[in-house]
């Protein structure tokens, strides 16, 4: 069973009255443990896919089965509890609140969740481990390498455990060096954790991390391959 | 999200901005210090006033001319209306009319300049009687002596003077024998009060007396008083005088119906009734002043509010990305305003009981007088919700504007 299926999925949005289609009819699953990358020039509506998947945002038409549920008629109120519980973002801009330390910003999920403040503390404490962060912890993000800042905000989407981690352009804002390792920890995270990981890139490098690539142009599948030569991540963090 | 972390995010959130903050609840705190000032000082204006007054005698009763007024502006009628003149006088004298009388005194006042040799000097005159005041605020001439009866009934020009005239116009020298000009009239000075300072309504200092027959004929021209001050027998007498002083005046002046009469009678206790109607309404039409001060300093904070929503859409945008609902959104900014205004209610209650303190040590250490100054603790309160009020009026729009933002959109936003 999928954990992610959609059928049919239209996106259009309206500006001035001007009605512009972002995808057409698009039909996907996506399976538990799979890393998917969804690839596409801009304008081709990879981030609009990323965002409908990720349920910040609705289809026009279309259905959208997560976890074997249809979400299209869900409150906002019961998104963001998905959202919250069962999803995680990577964003190519980091969106760490500044002046707030790693710990707090690793934190920042777990106030809008159901989870016991008794084990919050635990729980960012791993988060911030398993990205090999540890003695960053009382940091501000001014004072944190690009690198260190995505590794954070890894952190803070993997703190609530959440079954499908998001990405959008992650390595976007990164040089190559930091881009690789940050590439590295969603590999493993895939591998060893189990986490189901949806990747939005344009380079075709990142996206051969993945097992899988979806090509998208003009909002329609243009193909939706497994990768044969796959860029393996060396593990930097046995220690 | 718990109350404690919407708190905390809200504190952080504002400390991230200090100054700005700081400048934001400016309006706030201006206007809650003023709240603070205007009831500390106006509940110690209304003591002391209220406090001399019971100086002057619960048995005084005065009777002036005109309508009762009912504010401040009313006050000025009653100088200039003539109901009451002599007759009236010897009418209330008769024992058959007004038994707990026991003394009466009418009364002009002067407004006009006094000079000695090139000095002028601007006191108080009043037409009265000198024994009267004498016995009404038990202050006796340290100088020379009162004019009597005598001198009333044959309008003799002479005048009892207070200390400070006498510093003014004599510098020291001698006063009594002298004369001294009134209206480009001579007055010969028989008296001179000690140095007293404030009681009850006026400073006795600063006052000149002379009989109301002379003031009325040399100096006014009028055959009219503008009080008229009668002593009851003892204060239980005072309602039943009252009674007996507003029918005799109206067969006086025959009036039937007690809606037309045109003259008043006040007793200490209306006066002082009538002070906590004119503190009130001062307090009042000051409050709205401050209220017009606090809904701009609201829109400041609403301003700045919906500048941070602004400036903050990626952090909503990722809030609500990873969870946080609309509500949470909506609470996290509203309490930031509410704080912001709060903070700015507390420091404009220190800064108003610190302001007032300071004046209360003015008024008794400089100015002499007897002010009270007691902590205004109804004030601090209304002040506090008030700010509070404010923050939630003007902080409920932006928040609202915070929380419909849709997280893809706001994410996206550069």
């Amino acid at each position: 069973m999928p954990l992610i299926e959609i059928k049919n999925l239209e996106k259009i949005y309206h500006n001035d009255d001007i009605a512009t289609s972002a995808i057409e009819d698009i039909s996907l699953s996506i399976n538990k443990g799979e890393f998917v990358a969804i690839m596409g020039p801009s304008g081709s509506g990879k981030s609009t896919l990323l965002h409908i998947l990720g349920l910040l945002d609705k289809p026009t038409k279309g259905q959208y089965f997560l976890d074997d549920k249809e979400i299209s008629n869900y409150s906002e109120n019961e998104l963001a509890k998905m959202r919250n519980n069962k999803l995680g973002f990577i964003f190519q801009s980091f969106n760490l609140l500044s002046r707030t330390t790693v710990f707090n910003n690793v934190k920042l999920p777990l106030l809008y969740s159901n989870i016991k403040q008794s084990l919050w503390s635990n729980l960012v404490l791993d988060a911030i481990e398993s990205v090999g962060l540890s003695h960053r912890i009382n940091h501000e993000p001014s004072q944190l390498s690009g690198g260190e800042k995505q590794r954070v905000a890894i952190a803070r989407a993997l703190v609530t455990k959440p079954n499908i981690i998001f990405a959008d352009e992650p390595t976007g804002n990164l040089d190559s060096k930091s881009g690789k390792t940050i590439m590295e920890i969603i590999q493993k995270l895939n591998e060893k954790e189990g986490h189901t990981i949806i990747l939005v890139t344009h380079e075709t490098y990142t996206a051969q991390h993945a097992q899988r690539i979806i090509n998208l142009l003009d909002g329609k599948i243009e193909s939706d391959k497994l990768v044969d030569r796959r860029h393996k991540a060396e593990d930097h963090f046995k220690k | 999200m718990t109350f404690n972390h919407t708190f905390t995010t809200a504190l952080v959130a504002l400390r991230t901005n200090k100054i700005r903050s700081i400048l934001t609840v400016l309006g706030i705190v201006i206007g809650i210090t003023s709240i603070i000032l205007i009831m500390s000082i106006g509940k110690g204006a209304e003591n002391l006033i209220i406090g001399q007054i019971s100086g002057m005698g619960a048995e005084a009763i005065v009777i002036r001319p005109g309508k009762e007024p009912s504010g401040p502006s009313d006050f000025a009628d009653s100088l200039f209306s003539d109901s009451l003149k002599n007759k009236d006088i010897v009418a209330l004298n008769k024992k058959s009319n007004v038994p707990y009388l026991v003394d009466i005194v009418p009364s002009v006042i002067i407004s006009s300049s006094v000079s000695y040799q090139g000095e002028t000097y601007r006191p108080s005159i009043f037409g009265w009687s000198a024994k009267f005041m004498s016995e009404v605020f038990d202050i006796y001439p340290e100088e020379g002596v009162l004019f009597d009866d005598i001198d009333i009934r044959q309008k003799a020009s002479v005048v009892v003077i207070g200390a400070k005239v006498k510093e003014e116009l004599f510098s020291g020298s001698d006063a009594i024998g002298k004369n001294i000009k009134i209206k480009g009239k001579n007055f010969r000075v028989v008296g001179v009060f000690p140095k007293r300072g404030q009681v009850a309504f006026f400073n006795v200092d600063e006052v000149v007396l002379l009989p109301y027959t002379s003031a009325q004929t040399y100096l006014l021209g009028i055959d009219y008083y503008h009080e008229i001050i009668v002593k009851a027998e003892n204060v239980q007498a005072v309602d039943q005088t009252v009674k007996d002083i507003e029918r005799t005046i109206r067969e006086s002046h025959n009036i039937a119906d007690s809606s037309k009469n045109d003259f008043y009678i006040q007793t200490q206790k209306g006066l002082v009734d009538q002070i906590g109607t004119i503190m009130g309404v001062l307090t009042a039409f000051l409050s709205m002043v401050v209220a017009i001060s606090l809904i701009v300093g609201g829109i400041g904070v609403m301003n700045i509010m919906l500048v941070s929503v602004t400036e903050r859409t990626k952090e909503i945008g990722l809030r609500k990305a990873i969870g946080a609902t609309n509500k949470d959104i909506m609470n996290q900014f509203l309490l930031e305003s509410v704080l912001l205004t709060v903070v700015g209610g507390i420091i404009g209650i220190i800064f108003g009981v610190v302001l007032s303190l300071g004046a209360s040590i003015i008024m008794t250490k400089v100015l002499n007088t007897s002010w009270t100054f007691s902590f205004p603790v109804p004030a601090v309160l209304m002040g506090l919700g008030v700010a509070a009020f404010v923050g939630l009026v003007f902080g409920i729009y932006p928040a609202r504007q915070a929380s419909k933002k849709s997280p893809m959109e706001a994410l996206r936003y550069e």
